[in-house]
């Protein structure tokens, strides 16, 4: 295993993976700097590029994007106060006083080297876990299949903070998206009503590039009158003694351990993504410190937590997607859709079957750390300006590469439709209070959830060994739990009154 | 919508067609997704009735006049791409779309508008036509 991770290092060194890495980072985190620009439309804007290149290389500049990203968000947060990304918000509770402080070198260079211990002790955990989890994800059958499935689809809809009732609705109505077109068994077309355009049924990423890059794009402008452009600031000095910062870090072990841990369990459970790792690590943090009280008035406990954690969770996710072939977030979703558009499937037999892609992908998150510390070290004295780029300069050129990526899948206008269609469709579903996630997740499961439920029953009619099979069983019975959690815990916040929105909406 | 939607697909997958040798045919999942999409909906649609009852939404101030454009203004783009090409149709897009989210007051603005347009345009074909070997839409009125 380490033989072959030496020579996916030594790879990925190359210049053909290592610029697309480079560039892939460099993406993540100007766009993780720019507020309004998450890390999904990131890499959404990304995608398009990664269709003329090697597989490898394409998937290499979507890691760049994904760690650059997490680790971009950071700045904004600590230098205005405003979360560049969701999974920055807790870093913003003592980055920001920090920097106002007269500390913003000490806060931005805490954070980073955070992010990167963190990322990198949560590259350990992706070597190291992928392998047994895919070999014990070989052991399932149709029937563990379908129950894993169904169990992540109910989790991700229970665990979206708006209703639980929508975050199921929106899951069935991904699901059935997917049963528009050609039967995935028998290629008979269903509900096609006579149109070409029905019965080819539609594609994952336009669905996926269009609700998600719509929502986000529209609630942004509805804003945009409101809030007016970025506020002018003179850029800090950000000069910092680097020794002193990790010794910072390194001095707080169980911190940056235990943060680390949390965020990639998060990332390894579908579909929770960064925000809640970052708010939850900021919060253990909080309950195991000997001075609670002193969080939120700019203590380098609070950004190395949150830090750690979002950077770990990105490994987390790259664990789910490669032993399961479930996407851990949005962003892990779109590498998801790009692995197959060049003919690459994720799951259990993954790590043998593409072992070039497998290990190349480790060693490009390994690598994609310290080319992220370098270019926050170069970008440092710019970040601020990049903030201020207009959002209707920037809003057109999204817009333009989501047509691009939808349109060169297949060189058809099929595509650009069906981006369209569902940009509306994901904004009205936003603005009627539906979880997207659910919904990407019911599109990415839909035809698998079928194929296993229907191989299943073929095999034996028996639909009893859904539950009586242990790993199927045990996967049911968590679905059923998940479920039942969400139940209580939105009746207990329904109870609550509501806390202050957050600065950023995290779809 | 969705309860409408899911009734009337449940209603039109009559229609698929049933292979006669195969116990499971593929009529077989979308009526259980459409069935429990029916009652999910059916089940938000009381909540929401019970809600509005009992909690009157506030009303928030948004811009709508901004999304309705751009959504007009993309909908026109990928209608038109096909017909006057990418090239021509993609300078009009960025240029008109960003003259809308931030109307020009001064020949420097129409400048500004005028070459990011034009940049946007001729990078991307560079680097898609050129580097990615995406062959981008020519137009059925263009030619080009």
């Amino acid at each position: 295993m380490f033989a072959q991770l030496f020579a996916s290092l030594g790879e990925i060194l190359q210049s053909q993976y290592l610029v697309p890495l480079a560039i892939g980072t460099l993406a993540g985190l100007v766009g993780g700097v720019l507020p309004g620009v998450t890390i999904t439309m990131t890499i959404i804007i990304v995608l398009p590029f990664t269709f003329g290149l090697d597989p490898l290389a394409g998937l290499a500049a979507m890691t760049g994007v994904y760690v650059g990203g997490e680790s971009g968000g950071l700045v904004t947060s600590i230098l205005l106060g405003i979360p560049g990304k969701p999974s920055a918000v807790a870093t913003m509770f003592d980055g920001f006083p920090m920097a106002r402080r007269g500390e913003p070198g000490r806060a931005i260079w805490l954070g980073t080297w955070a992010s990167f211990i963190g990322g990198l002790l949560g590259a350990l955990f992706l070597v190291g876990a992928t392998v047994p989890l895919a070999t014990f994800a070989l052991q399932f059958g149709p029937w563990e299949y379908f129950s894993l499935f169904v169990f992540a689809l109910s989790m991700v809809a229970g665990l979206t903070e708006q209703s639980l009732l929508k975050g199921l609705l929106a899951g069935t109505v991904g699901m059935l998206i997917t049963v528009i077109g050609s039967d995935p068994i028998m290629a008979v077309p269903r509900f096609a009503f006579g149109t070409d355009f029905l019965r080819s049924g539609f594609q994952f990423l336009p669905v996926l590039i269009g609700v998600f890059a719509f929502a986000q794009i529209m609630t942004d402008l509805e804003r945009m009158a409101s809030t007016g452009p970025a506020p002018a600031v003179e850029a800090p000095s950000l000069v910092v003694s680097h020794l002193a910062v990790l010794k910072d870090i390194v001095t707080r072990p169980f911190l940056l351990l235990w943060s680390t841990l949390v965020g990639l369990l998060i990332g390894v459970l579908p579909a929770i993504g960064g925000s809640a790792a970052n708010v939850m690590a900021y919060d253990q943090a909080k309950k195991f410190s000997k001075h609670p009280e002193k969080f939120g008035t700019g203590i380098p406990e609070g950004i190395i937590a949150s830090e750690a954690s979002n950077n770990s969770n990105v490994a987390g996710s790259l664990v789910t997607i490669m032993a399961f072939g479930i996407p851990g977030d949005a962003v892990t979703a779109v590498m998801l859709g790009a692995m197959t558009i060049h003919g690459i499937q994720p799951g259990p037999l993954f790590m043998t079957q593409q072992p070039k892609v497998a290990y190349g992908l480790f060693a490009a998150y390994i690598v994609a750390h310290p080319i992220m510390i370098v270019l926050q070290w170069l970008l440092a004295r710019v970040y601020l300006k990049i903030v201020r780029v207009p959002k209707a300069i920037l809003i057109p050129q999204i817009l333009l590469l989501c047509v691009i990526g939808a349109y060169a899948l297949n060189n058809v206008m099929d595509n650009v439709y069906a981006l369209l269609i569902f940009g509306v469709v994901g904004y009205l579903l936003v603005k009627l209070g539906f979880p997207l996630a659910p919904l990407i997740l019911g599109v990415i499961l839909g035809d698998q959830i079928e194929v296993n439920l229907v191989r299943a029953l073929m095999t034996d009619s028996d639909p009893w060994l859904f539950v009586t099979r242990p790993i199927s069983g045990a996967m049911l019975g968590l679905a059923v739990f998940s479920v039942a959690f969400a139940l209580w815990q939105h009746r207990r916040q329904y109870r609550r009154p509501a806390g202050p929105a957050e600065a950023e909406t995290d779809f | 919508m969705c309860l409408a939607g899911s009734l009337f697909l449940l209603w039109a997958s009559r229609d698929i067609p049933q292979p006669a040798l195969v116990p499971i045919g593929p009529a077989f999942y979308p009526r259980i997704v459409l069935s429990v999409t029916a009652v999910l909906s059916a089940a938000v649609l009381a909540g929401d009735f019970w809600r509005r009852r009992t909690a009157p939404a506030a009303p928030a101030r948004v811009n709508y006049r901004l999304v309705l454009l751009t959504f007009l203004i993309f909908t026109v783009y990928v209608f038109v791409l096909p017909q006057l090409g990418y090239r021509l149709s993609t300078l009009l897009f960025v240029g008109t779309l960003q003259a809308t989210l931030a109307p020009p007051r001064s020949a420097r603005d129409w400048a500004i508008i005028g070459a990011v347009a034009g940049i946007s345009m001729l990078a991307t074909y560079y680097v898609f036509e050129r580097y990615l070997n995406v062959l981008l839409p020519r137009g059925r009125l263009t030619a080009f």
